[in-house]
């Protein structure tokens, strides 16, 4: 199946931080809104962003009424809905957006999970990931959470 | 990493006007208490607990989180594994 997806700050944030850049290329299509290319172009660029195939696109996010989203989020939702695409994100409020608007969503963690699906990581690695995830990065997620996340890798 | 740490320590206890002594106790409190949330949560998670009990000891917005977190950990390792 192919796969299409749009990323806010969030996941291309995380992912960088635990040299994991690389499993966004899971995805066929990869869509970063200019918004979120220089949010993230704030904290530095990550040097294997340049390594990946994606495209930046403008986003009008004015269409997006979440005032609770930063500009960034709403644009890539604004995309996501638009193109019928996947949104990438790690916050918890712009998932619900997206939910409400019926636009399917998913974060960094669900990245690994695909990328031990498609056979890019085997199961050691996608759960030492997960596990980096919660310790390296800013993401603020449960141990307990991860944890559970890795058991169902398991029992699959 | 232990240099580190001393640097920090120090730099708290200037800082503050604390003895060292006393913010390695207040590090130790905080940390104490984030493996405490970390064991309750896990144990919550894991149906060892029940809700309740889980509310009680680490308080309702950490277990709210907790169910939260769970339902999209959940949601994305399935439709990472099914997509």
């Amino acid at each position: 199946m192919t796969l299409a997806a749009v990323s806010d700050a969030g996941p291309l944030i995380h992912l960088a931080e635990i040299d994991s850049l690389e499993l966004l290329s899971t995805f066929d299509t990869l869509l970063v809104p200019e918004t979120v290319y220089r949010e993230v172009e704030t904290g530095g660029v990550p040097d294997r962003l340049a390594d990946l195939s994606y495209e930046l696109v403008e986003a009008d996010e004015s269409r997006i009424g979440a005032e609770e989203l930063d500009a960034g989020e709403r644009a890539a939702l604004a995309i996501a809905d638009e193109r019928g695409i996947v949104l990438l994100t790690d916050d918890l409020a712009a998932r619900e957006a997206a939910s409400d608007a019926d636009v399917e969503v998913h974060g960094s963690i669900g990245i690994i999970a695909l990328s031990y699906g498609r056979g890019l990581l085997d199961r050691d690695e996608s759960a030492s990931r997960m596990r980096a995830l919660q310790h390296e990065t800013s993401l603020f997620v449960t141990e307990a959470v991860v944890e559970r996340g890795i058991r169902i890798l398991d029992e699959q | 990493m232990a240099a580190e740490i001393s640097d920090r320590v120090r730099e708290i206890a200037e800082a503050r006007g604390l003895p060292e002594s006393e913010v390695f106790e207040r590090a130790l409190e905080r940390g104490l208490e984030d493996l405490w949330e970390d064991l309750v949560l896990a144990q919550y998670l894991d149906g060892k607990l029940d809700r309740e009990e889980a509310v009680e000891r680490v308080g309702r917005t950490k277990v709210e989180r907790a169910d939260r977190e769970r339902e999209v950990v959940e949601e994305d390792v399935d439709w990472g594994l099914n997509a």
